[in-house]
């Protein structure tokens, strides 16, 4: 589930723009402050950020530094009022997606948030991918993953066998074993699989 | 009397000490020699007297001694021939007796005449002897032995005889001289004189000798036995005692027996006369070397004062040299008397082309001769003021610098005043920076202008972007659901609302920003425009003078007044007229002139009161064509620092004020393919109308 979080002290902002995302279809969570959302904030926490830069108490910037170091990385739209412009460049230059200047072209902003939203989910899809493909790795044994280097080097059976100093028919079971435990069909699908991993 | 200045050191050399002191010793060694002579010429000169008078004392007493002999000699003659008389014949006693009468009577010497026969005894005496007493009772005791003595050496020699000397009464003392007498070769008796030394030297002594001289006879232990002195006169005090070192003594023999003459001379007059001269001389002398040590006092003295004069000269002359400020007397006609060196090089010129100098003075500025001459009247007649007086001179070279002067009666010893003594001070740095701070004051107050309006700004975007963002934002929400056609009429209703309530957020936001900064009302009012007018060119006067552009002011004294707030009419004056002098800083320097005009316009053709038409030319560079468009667009500007808030302010003001503000270029005077030779600014602004007057009066009156 992606969500907008939207951080910002005015309250007519956050409303305005929630019936503008709602009018999208993209979910939104209001956050009256950078300490609130803060508070709620958790490290599987999915979806995009838009913080305005001038705030009561912490400022959007100082959250985003805060955030940085808790190691979120959820992708941070920053709204920026007059004057705010070499403030918001540089967060850019610190990771932040995009910034948006006030008063905005709201579409494009919707665009931009959806955009970010993807982003996040493909983000997330190919962490996801990565801590699966470790835990399989993990399952096998010091044999199969030997026989599984070596089939991802274009190794034939054959060589294998010889290189290794087993038979045939052991190599091919071995073969199985690795291609059941990491979910593929095919020797092209492992070896994708292993250096996208990389 | 101030001495004029110098370039070059007039310290003569100081004299040696040494140099000095021997024409000072002259006159004394001088004296003390002519002192030392004298002296000495005294002492011989008394040498001498005293040598002649001691010769003169031993002639005086040899001769007086000898006199005594001769008168002694006399007078033995006469016994001798009484005695003669007595061996001779068988005396008459009574004829003897007379004849030895008359010896006694006639030599006063004499005091006694005796006869005594061959045994001593005395036979007769003449005068005779006291009856109630023996021979010798008032003589001493051994007074017949000393006799007998005598009259045995008679006898026995058969010549004269003298006896020692013997008291013969109370009061004198005296000798005897015995004759032997001889009747026929045999001893019968002897005459016997008895001499008194006190007759013998009062009778036989002359009177100028006793004036001179005291005379005495001494025996052997020097009992004085007879003395002549100086007759003392009567009444008059004793004259002075003999001088016992001017004595001389000669043996008195006859008659022997160790008596002795002594005379003793007496002081003499003329002595004491010369030592009143000699007193007198060395009083003198005296007299005349206090007087020249006094003068080597004084003229010490005046050596020192010399001294200290040459040594405060030259302090002086050190502190004045030292002077940065100019220091420069005049004489009660003005005419410069002394100048020091710090003014010569103020003005750049010799002391000598200064000195003796009238008004004009060579510094003046040719163009404020005649402010300059009413400042010297002013000083001249002492009414220079205290607080200074500021001035602009000019050097040789043609530089310029400003002064600041203040002056001070000039008192000589006597104290009269002589003159003036002003002191300079080049106060160019000073008035420069003066104006350089003061500059630098305006554009830091222009600059926290600038921040404040930039702090403004940025709030007001701030404040504005909000709720603009907000109706952005719920506007493009509606337009999205009405175009995908989903949607709930009650819920766009409620977001259309919210949309609404933001739109008046934003304009409480544009409202509150007019209120702060519009903090008070006009203060409206009739005002003279030409006033108005006259304070700008008052309070642009520093920044043209620095620009170096003169300001004209043309303006009707009879104009009427306008309505409307004075200080708001200032700002729109001075704002117009700093642009035209800014605009002239690449003009030709004698070409900056910056003019202002006003003149009623209107009013005849029966359209009110007419308007006041006000002008502001400028010979700048004049508005380019691009640039006139927008010139009174909001936040245009063509300088550096400006905010291009002005033109537009002022284009308010007036408008505010019911006028109209416009410009024009100015065509070149000369040639018209010029592009320009300027910018004029006008402005038209409705006289006031005498009858609503009143009106608007209250209304001022009710805004204050």
């Amino acid at each position: 589930m992606t969500t907008l979080h939207i951080v910002d002290d005015d309250e007519a902002i956050r409303d305005a723009l929630g019936w503008l995302f709602q009018s999208r279809n993209v979910p939104v969570a209001g956050w009256p402050s950078a300490e609130a959302f803060l508070e709620a904030w958790r490290p599987e926490m999915a979806g995009c950020l838009l913080l305005d830069i001038r705030m009561e108490g912490m400022s959007g910037l100082e959250l985003f530094d805060r955030l940085l170091s808790r190691g979120c990385r959820m992708p941070v739209i920053f709204l920026t009022g007059h004057g705010d412009v070499p403030i918001a460049v540089n967060a850019l230059k610190k990771g932040a997606r995009d910034f948006v200047e006030k008063p905005f072209n709201d579409n494009e902003l919707v665009d931009r948030v959806i955009d970010a939203l993807a982003f996040d989910a493909e983000q997330r899809e190919r962490e996801a991918g990565q801590a699966g493909l470790a835990a399989r790795l993990a399952t096998l044994t010091q044999r199969e993953r030997q026989v599984m280097e070596l089939v991802v080097a274009g190794r034939l059976n054959k060589v294998i066998a010889d290189e290794l100093g087993i038979s045939m028919r052991t190599v091919e079971v071995h073969r199985s074993h690795v291609f059941e435990k990491m979910r593929v069909k095919t020797a092209v699908e492992l070896t994708r699989l292993l250096t996208g991993a990389a | 009397m101030p001495l004029p200045y110098r370039n070059s050191g007039s310290a003569a050399p100081p004299s040696s000490r040494s140099g000095r002191a021997v024409p000072h010793a002259m006159p004394l060694v001088a004296m003390a020699l002519v002192v030392v002579l004298l002296g000495a010429f005294l002492w011989l000169l008394q040498r001498n007297e005293r040598d002649e008078e001691a010769l003169a004392l031993i002639k005086d007493a040899l001769w007086v001694e000898q006199n005594l002999h001769f008168q002694l000699a006399s007078d033995e003659d006469k016994l001798e021939r009484l005695a003669e008389t007595l061996g001779r014949t068988e005396v008459d006693l009574r004829q003897f007796a007379a004849m030895a009468r008359l010896v006694v009577n006639t030599n006063p010497a004499i005091e006694r005449v005796l006869w005594l026969d061959a045994q001593g005894r005395t036979m007769l005496a003449e005068p005779p002897l006291p009856r109630d007493g023996t021979p010798g009772a008032d003589g001493p005791p051994d007074d017949s032995l000393t006799r007998n003595d005598a009259m045995r050496i008679a006898r026995s020699s058969g010549l004269r005889a003298y006896g020692p000397p013997y008291r013969i009464d109370a009061t004198d003392r005296g000798f005897d001289v015995a004759f032997p007498l001889f009747r026929d070769g045999a001893f019968v008796g002897a005459l016997v004189g008895v001499f008194s030394f006190e007759a013998m030297l009062t009778h036989h002594v002359p009177w100028w000798f006793a004036q001179r001289y005291q005379l005495e006879v001494i025996d052997v232990t020097g009992t004085v036995l007879g003395a002549k002195s100086r007759m003392v006169v009567p009444g008059s005090m004793a004259g002075p005692a003999p001088d016992p070192a001017r004595s001389h003594v000669i043996p008195f023999d006859p008659p022997g027996h160790g008596l002795a003459l002594v005379a003793t001379a007496y002081p003499s007059d003329s002595n004491v006369t010369r030592t009143v001269l000699v007193a007198a001389i060395f009083a003198l002398t005296g007299s005349a070397l206090w007087s020249l040590w006094s003068l080597r006092r004084h003229i010490a003295g005046r050596l020192r004062a010399e001294e200290a004069l040459r040594e405060e000269h030259a302090f002086r002359k050190a502190m004045e040299d030292s002077l940065t400020v100019g220091m420069r007397a005049r004489d009660l006609e003005g005419r410069i008397t002394y100048v020091n060196p710090a003014f010569c090089r103020m003005v750049g010129l010799e002391p000598e082309a200064l000195v003796g100098c009238g008004p004009p003075m060579p510094y003046w500025l040719p163009e404020e001769i005649d402010r300059a001459e009413a400042a010297l009247q002013d000083v001249l007649a002492g009414r220079a003021p205290e607080t200074g007086l500021e001035m602009r001179f000019r050097r040789a070279n043609g530089e310029r610098f400003d002064a600041l002067i203040y002056e001070a009666p000039l008192i000589d010893a006597n104290g009269r005043q002589t003159g003036w003594m002003g002191s300079v001070l080049d106060i160019t740095e000073r008035k420069h920076a003066e104006e350089l701070a003061r500059q630098q004051q305006e554009r830091l107050q222009q600059t926290s202008r600038l921040i404040t309006m930039g702090e403004m700004a940025s709030t007001l975007a701030h404040e504005l972007n909000q709720p603009l963002s907000a109706i952005a934002s719920y506007c493009t929400g509606c337009l999205n659901r009405l175009r995908s056609g989903r949607f709930d009429t009650d819920e766009v209703a409620a977001a259309l609302e919210k949309l609404a309530a933001q739109a008046k957020r934003a304009g409480q936001v544009v409202r509150r920003i007019h209120d702060f900064v519009r903090k008070r009302d006009p203060n409206v009012a009739p005002c003279s425009l030409a006033q108005v007018l006259e304070d700008c060119v008052g309070l642009t006067g520093a920044d043209a003078a620095r620009l170096g552009v003169r300001v004209e002011l043309d303006a009707p004294a009879d104009l009427p007044p306008v309505t409307g707030d004075r200080i708001l009419l200032q700002q729109v004056v001075l704002n117009l007229m700093r642009n035209g002098i800014e605009a002239m800083a690449r003009t030709p320097r004698g070409d900056r002139r910056l003019t202002v005009t006003v003149r009623q316009e209107g009013g005849s053709d029966g359209a009110g009161d007419g308007v006041l038409l006000t002008e502001i030319r400028d010979r700048g560079c004049g508005v380019a064509p691009d640039m006139a468009e927008r010139l009174f667009s909001p936040f245009f500007t063509t300088k550096r620092e400006g905010m291009g808030m002005g033109l537009n302010i002022c284009r308010s003001i007036v408008e505010h004020h019911r006028g109209r503000l416009w410009f024009e270029p100015v065509a070149a005077d000369g040639g018209p393919d010029d592009a320009s030779a300027g910018t004029r600014f006008l402005f038209t602004l409705p006289v006031h109308a005498q009858p609503s007057g009143r009106i608007s009066d209250q209304s001022a009156e009710a805004a204050e």
